[in-house]
């Protein structure tokens, strides 16, 4: 009988037999019971879940194609009310599974100096994407966009586009993409490809073409940043400092 | 009574028969695909044909994903024609080179996702299905009755697609399970 303290990192004991295998083992060598990790699930579970994302996309795409597309919507009251629906649509489907997201809001990895390096890095980017995109945008499409809600009031029209653009976003986004859509596609695929088509899709909803070469890389970054740390804070300030870069650009 | 095992000659007598693993003597079961080495002839016949049905399956699921990523290379070359179609029907309008650049930018999103859908078929054919729905119901907010133009071809499409989806999760689960990946 050997204590499994005496054990080596690389073996591990049969889920059936408790007899000492390697640690890469599929098969226990004495009783050939196969060594499932407890986390991975059926088929039938996984596709479920997919349908559950799909039905979680599909909201996002619907009230996202509408109101930008659809003339009559472009009040900042349906603004308000699309806001409102992607809310709830994220709140609803991130609490459905509270008990195993909420460790999501912990923030153990908090230090103030990776805040700001996340900070800096955020800032950054969304320099460099305003230069670029500017210029791509007058090149490529020629139009130039900008906000003009309350045209005659500075300071609403600031806050609005503050609200809208900056603070709703990054926490409501934060908490759909990278909080359940995220913990979901990691149940369906391994971590690269789970945060390449959370990344993906997050790139797409936007419906803009020429964001689409920095929202993948933003994406990628965010989903990265939120598995390394496991918390969606960073995510939530980084995606904050970002669109407020962006926000004082489109305003001043 | 160990001198006899270390003379034997650790070609045959050391791997599985069936995965071509490394096996140890003292095993009873290969360790990588649960072959049972110290079993009776019947029941390594019967793994054996287990193991074959298996990868029936998976070359079953395999041809799946081979449709839809052969759906996404259509969809890629469906958006160069059209794109150059409308191009040159109307090369006064304002916005034909936009029209002209989306479309070819969306081949070449469509063009990359069915290249790479060998290697992760998966996030590949996820990402496809979920551009494509979000094209079809963009036109169709622009202009309704896009929406019934092609219904065939979309359905065809869309059927590939989740097909080969749910294909793409069977062989991930026999890849992991055989040690494959």
């Amino acid at each position: 009988m050997e204590e499994p303290a005496n054990l080596e990192i690389h073996k591990k004991l049969c889920v059936q037999c408790e007899a000492i295998i390697a640690a890469s083992g599929k098969f226990c060598p004495a009783c050939g019971a196969r060594q499932i990790a407890a986390s991975v699930l059926s088929v039938e579970n996984r596709w479920i879940l997919l349908k559950q994302a799909a039905l979680f996309y599909s909201i996002h795409i619907v009230v996202c194609a509408v109101s930008k597309f659809v003339s009559f919507f472009d009040t900042l009251m349906w603004e308000l009310v699309t806001v409102v629906v992607l809310w709830i649509a994220s709140v609803a489907f991130f609490t459905d599974k509270w008990t195993e997201n909420k460790r999501l809001f912990n923030w153990r990895s908090f230090s103030w100096p990776k805040l700001a390096a996340y900070l800096a890095i955020a800032m950054t980017g969304a320099v460099l994407v305003h230069y670029s995109v500017g210029w791509l945008n007058i090149t490529l499409f020629s139009k130039d966009e900008h906000y003009y809600i309350f045209a005659g009031n500075k300071v609403l029209n600031t806050i609005t586009v503050i609200f809208f653009t900056a603070i709703t976003p990054a926490i409501f986004e934060e908490i759909g993409f990278r909080g359940y859509l995220l913990n979901t596609l990691l149940k369906v695929a391994d971590a690269p490809q789970a945060i390449y088509i959370s990344a993906f899709l997050f790139a797409i909803i936007h419906l803009s073409f020429i964001s689409l070469f920095w929202l993948i890389p933003f994406a990628i970054f965010q989903g990265y940043m939120r598995l390394k740390e496991d918390t969606l804070w960073y995510g939530i300030f980084f995606h904050f400092a970002f669109n407020l870069t962006g926000c004082i650009f489109e305003l001043f | 009574m160990e001198s006899p095992e270390l003379t034997v000659a650790p070609t045959t007598a050391q791997r599985c028969e069936t995965c071509y693993k490394d096996v140890s003597p003292d095993d009873a079961f290969c360790q990588s695909c649960g072959y049972p080495l110290k079993g009776t002839e019947q029941e390594q016949k019967a793994f054996r044909l287990q193991h074959d049905f298996r990868n029936i399956d998976l070359f079953a699921f395999n041809s799946k994903i081979k449709k839809a990523s052969n759906a996404l290379y259509y969809l890629s070359g469906i958006f160069v024609v059209s794109g150059l179609i409308i191009y040159f029907v109307n090369t006064t309008a304002e916005n034909a080179v936009a029209v002209l650049i989306t479309n070819l930018i969306l081949a070449m999103v469509f063009l990359a996702l069915a290249g790479y859908s060998k290697k992760k078929p998966l996030a590949c054919i996820i990402s496809g299905l979920c551009l494509y729905a979000i094209i079809v119901i963009l036109n169709a907010i622009v202009d309704p009755i896009t929406i019934v133009s092609g219904i065939f071809f979309k359905i065809v499409v869309i059927g590939f697609l989740i097909n080969g989806l749910k294909s793409a999760l069977e062989v991930e689960k026999i890849k992991k399970e055989n040690n494959l990946s």
